[in-house]
């Protein structure tokens, strides 16, 4: 079994913990430091209830990180199948069995712990498909038989997820996928012929009013905020006001006015860009988009560098659903997406987020010490 | 077929292209996103800038204290009192109808009311807050403030309310304030006005001098500068900026408030109206009207089962029977009679002989005394209230006379008192008949037989008991006495209405006078309502106007008497008086709405009335200056 495998140097643990990808968790750490100092001004200047909780759940977060990026990036891809069929399995199950939050079923509990299966899919997907297109030859790719297994891998959890219901994550799940199906190869023509099926279902899905009125309410609100000042636009609108009067420099740290006077919505998850925007000005509010364009260069550079094709793809896909996250967040802020529930990543409070994406940071840092290995196309990797 | 996967550089320089091709997308997101921030925070920030304080700052407009209304000793007959309530900011409430169920643990709030604060919202927006309950007691006010931080969009306030001291008692003569109305909205002339107006729980004046006063008493809004979070709570007041409310003006009355309240006790139990004036001044010092109305039950918002009872009962509450009662002035109306019967050249000492009827026309007039009164002349005839002298008169009087006498001496017409709803009454001439019936030209001629009826005080003849009372300090004073009920408004003291000598040959109201004399103290028809201080002699006249007549059919059921007929069939009772006869300076009049005898149910009562006020002569003669009164006002509101 031994040699089906390809080698790269063996390493010691010690040596192992040497060849983590530092940078890569200096910026993740200010990152996360942006939201604890975000969330102790959002409590008026308290570490309570969030900013304390926040900074020792990515301290667990980070553990977890640096475990995983020590696990051999075979292993990982030998359980790829298991933990997408484990999510979809619990996916299909939440429905049944899943608790009711704030009009949707997306929690199910597992031995005391709850837990979004959704969140799991995130990282089950990624590495399924990246899993899948390892074992693909270049030309396979685009051939038509080969789009199905991957068109099937996404469709299920998306559309198990869209009925839970959950627009923002279904939406977010079928980017990814078919981020990592265009990253793996899938021709301009077929991509085109995509596109515009799906252009042509979502006019369908707006039709057939197939959507949730909540949904509708605010893709219709998104593409014009002034229809209704006091519902969905109304936060909108207060959130434009907060970051534009933060100004260049903001309005200094826990001076924010529209935020400490609750003129905001959700301002410890969804909306927490605006209250740094507004806090921290301009300047701050690029210099932490500069961060995280920081993390999605560095992640995908170790995405160049990984010598295996499953490593190459599940890094990508770790890395288009953060970018995913960050650009969603911020566009909805301040008006240039819809507000569909997508919190900013490492700066938001919630702690099932934070355990996706560091999760998702722990494959990517395992392709990173694991760079110089490749596995077999197919094979009995364990 | 394991295929070694260590070459396959086509594959790999896919993904690396993609990969560049991933990486520049979301770069140029990036960069997007930043050049939106850029034009929200740099190129358009003072837009936002601007429209960041107007979120914060909001302008409250400060509700001013409502004017006090005084009686002429300055006892307060209308003021404010705290009023602890909760009002709801409906864009703040997650959930109008769960924050109304939580409140109800705490405040009942029946389904009724429930359904009036949803209406209200719709009405007014989302913006306005809306009065969900008030008049709370303290523990109930401070339970739900302690509760308030599970009670989304309710704001407790701390507001002002009417308040009635003297309730019933002063319920016609001051009216009451009411909830405002979309009518009331279209009705002010200024946007400011207007502001003032919706205010959570703003009450406007709806009845008597409450309404006709709204502009004097209701005084000027002020404004304030506040820093408000989200919610609407108010974080920080710019009180040192601030535009003072200013209280409205006080308005002084010419009421004394004791009698007033003597009076009520007086015909407590009758559906009655009696009003003491000023024979010298005008200054009406009692206008009571009972059964009334709490008018502390209407500022609050009257419940609809109270407002059935009051409009269905046959003794009409709502009714302002001095102003707006028309009753015939029965016998009252004897002493312009003869007044006007001198001025058509009857000599006083002219006698007829009463024997109980007289034949005119093609019926008989019958006296109120079935056996007659023998010989008598005019001072008898006002004395023992001889219907038939007066029929006598009355074949050859031109009615013309007496409805001119009429005139001259207050009947058919309106005082200017600042609350409406007064009655003008008849006094029926041949012009007015004419009117009356056009159309029907048979019926437009007039009748002398119809003279021997208004002679009597019955027939077309109507009249109000504040003109009764005017009527009486007319004959009084001998000048056109005009009743008023505001000496003040503000510290504008108004002046007295000017009282010219009535243009009559005064000798003849001296036989008048007489004869009112001897009914309550020379034996007459009022001899038991005599009051014997000499000092205030009191001279009267009694009535009773015929509501129904007794027929044949009736005395053959043995209905003969008036105690046998239902209330609302019994004759009205009436008394008209005023006093010291020497130099007269108060005049009364009371009605009792089926009283039966103007003897036995109104001049007992007038008596009584008039005792009250002849103990309180001669301090109602100096009432206090409302221009100090003002002022003391003035340190009350400092103080609050």
């Amino acid at each position: 079994m031994s040699t089906l495998i390809l080698p790269g140097p063996r390493r010691g643990p010690r040596e192992r913990l040497s060849q983590l990808h530092w940078p890569l968790i200096i910026l993740l750490t200010m990152i996360a430091g942006v939201g604890v100092i975000t969330l102790y001004s959002v409590a008026e200047g308290n570490w309570r209830p969030w900013a304390l909780r926040h900074g020792l759940r990515y301290i667990v977060a980070l553990s977890i990180l640096i475990v995983m990026g020590l696990v051999a990036i075979r292993y990982w891809m030998a359980l790829s199948y298991p933990i997408y069929f484990a999510a979809l399995a619990a996916l299909a199950a939440t429905p049944f069995i899943g608790e009711i939050n704030m009009g949707a079923r997306r929690w199910i509990e597992l031995g005391g712990i709850q837990f979004q299966p959704s969140e799991a899919m995130k990282i089950g997907l990624v590495m399924a498909l990246a899993r899948y297109y390892h074992g693909l030859r270049a030309e396979q790719v685009s051939h038509i038989l080969y789009l199905i297994p991957p068109a099937l891998m996404i469709g299920a959890p998306v559309g198990l997820v869209f009925i839970q219901p959950d627009l923002g994550t279904a939406l977010l799940l079928a980017a990814t996928g078919i981020i990592i199906v265009f990253v793996a190869g899938l021709s301009w023509r077929i991509g085109l012929i995509g596109a515009a099926g799906a252009v042509a279902a979502g006019y369908g899905a707006y039709r057939f009013e197939f959507l949730k009125p909540y949904q509708l309410e605010r893709i219709l609100t998104f593409l014009n905020p002034d229809r209704d000042p006091l519902g969905q636009g109304y936060h909108l609108l207060q959130s434009k006001i907060a970051l534009g009067s933060g100004g260049l420099d903001g309005k200094g740290f826990m001076h924010g006015t529209q935020s400490q006077l609750k003129f905001l919505p959700e301002m410890q998850t969804d909306f927490i860009f605006t209250i740094f925007g507004e806090e921290f000005g301009f300047v701050g509010a690029v210099g932490l988009l500069l961060l995280y364009l920081a993390v999605i260069l560095t992640g995908l550079s170790i995405a160049m560098t990984a010598k295996s094709h499953f490593a190459r793809l599940a890094v990508i896909g770790v890395v288009a659903t953060f970018s995913l996250y960050v650009l969603i967040n911020t566009g909805m802020v301040m008006g240039l997406a819809p507000v569909v529930g997508v919190p900013l990543p490492l700066v938001s409070y919630g702690g099932t987020v934070m355990l996706t994406i560091m999760a998702g940071f722990g494959l990517v840092m395992s392709a990173h010490v694991h760079r110089d290995q490749d596995v077999l196309r197919s094979s009995d990797l364990l | 077929m394991p295929v070694i996967n260590t070459h396959d550089p086509e594959r790999q320089e896919i993904v690396s292209r993609r990969t560049f091709l991933f990486g520049g997308g979301v770069t140029l997101l990036i960069t997007g996103i930043a050049g939106r921030l850029y034009q929200l925070q740099v190129a358009d920030y003072e837009k936002y800038q601007d429209l960041a304080q107007e979120n914060q700052f909001n302008r409250r407009v400060l509700t001013p204290l409502r004017g006090e209304i005084i009686d002429r000793f300055g006892n307060v007959l209308a003021s404010n009192r705290k009023n602890f309530r909760i009002l709801l900011i409906p864009e703040q409430s997650r959930d109008i109808d769960a924050t109304i169920d939580k409140i109800s643990q705490y405040v009942p709030v029946p389904d009724e009311k429930r359904a009036r604060i949803i209406r209200e919202i719709r009405r007014r927006g989302a913006f306005t807050p809306v009065e969900i309950e008030n008049n709370l007691s303290w523990p109930e006010f401070s339970r739900i403030n302690f509760e308030l931080p599970h009670l989304s969009g309710v704001l407790p306030d701390v507001g002002e309310t009417r308040d009635y001291p003297f309730g019933e008692a002063s319920a016609f003569v001051i009216g009451y304030v009411g909830a405002v109305t979309d009518r009331d909205l279209a009705a002010q002339e200024s946007d400011e006005d207007r502001t003032l107006l919706r205010q959570p729980g703003f009450k406007i004046g709806r009845d008597g001098l409450e309404r006709t006063y709204e502009k004097e008493l209701r005084g000027q809004a002020g404004k304030m500068n506040v820093k408000i979070n989200a919610h609407g709570r108010v974080i920080e007041e710019f009180a040192d900026e601030a535009t003072p409310a200013i209280q409205g003006k006080t308005l002084t009355l010419t009421i004394d408030a004791d009698l007033q309240q003597v009076a009520m006790k007086e015909l407590e139990g009758e559906s009655a109206a009696a009003v003491v004036m000023d024979t010298v001044t005008g200054d009406i010092l009692v206008l009571a009207s009972t059964p009334a109305f709490n008018p502390n039950d209407f500022n609050v918002g009257i419940n609809s089962d109270l407002w059935k009872e009051l409009n269905a009962s046959p003794y009409k509450p709502l009714l302002n029977k001095p102003l707006s009662g028309v009753y015939p002035p029965g016998s009252t109306l004897k002493v312009l009679s003869a007044i006007a019967a001198q001025e058509a050249g009857v000599k006083p000492t002219q006698t007829a002989y009463c024997s109980g009827k007289v034949w005119y026309g093609n019926r008989y007039f019958h006296c109120w005394k079935r056996g007659g009164h023998g010989t008598v002349d005019m001072k008898g005839a006002i004395k023992h209230s001889c219907d038939v002298y007066f029929y006598e008169i009355a074949k050859q009087l031109e009615v013309d006379i007496l409805a001119n006498v009429a005139r001259k001496f207050g009947l058919g017409q309106t005082y200017q008192l600042g609350v409406s709803g007064q009655k003008k009454g008849i006094v029926p001439d041949r012009e007015w008949k004419r009117q009356y019936y056009a159309g029907q030209p048979e019926n437009q001629p007039w009748f002398q037989g119809e003279t021997l009826s208004v002679i009597i005080g019955q027939g077309y003849v109507t009249s109000t008991p504040l003109q009764l009372c005017v009527m009486a300090a007319r004959v009084a004073s001998g000048r056109a006495v005009r009743p008023r009920l505001v000496r003040a408004v503000g510290d504008l003291v108004l002046p007295e209405p000017n009282a010219p000598l009535i243009d009559i040959d005064h000798d003849h109201l001296n036989v008048v006078r007489a004869g009112m004399n001897a009914v309550t103290n020379e034996y007459g028809t009022a001899a038991r309502s005599r009051l014997e201080d000499p000092a205030w002699q009191m001279a009267g006249k009694t009535g009773t106007s015929q509501v129904y007549q007794i027929t044949a059919e009736d005395r053959a059921k043995g209905l003969a008497k008036p105690e046998d007929l239902p209330w609302e069939r019994r004759d009205h009772a009436l008394f008209i008086s005023y006093m010291p006869f020497e130099n007269p300076r108060y005049a009364c009049s009371v009605v009792v709405e089926h009283g039966i005898g103007g003897s036995r149910a109104a001049g007992p009562k007038a008596r009584e009335i008039m005792r009250a006020v002849a103990a309180k002569d001669p301090a109602s003669r100096t009432p206090i200056d409302p221009r100090s009164l003002v002022q003391r006002a003035g340190a009350r509101q400092r103080e609050g």
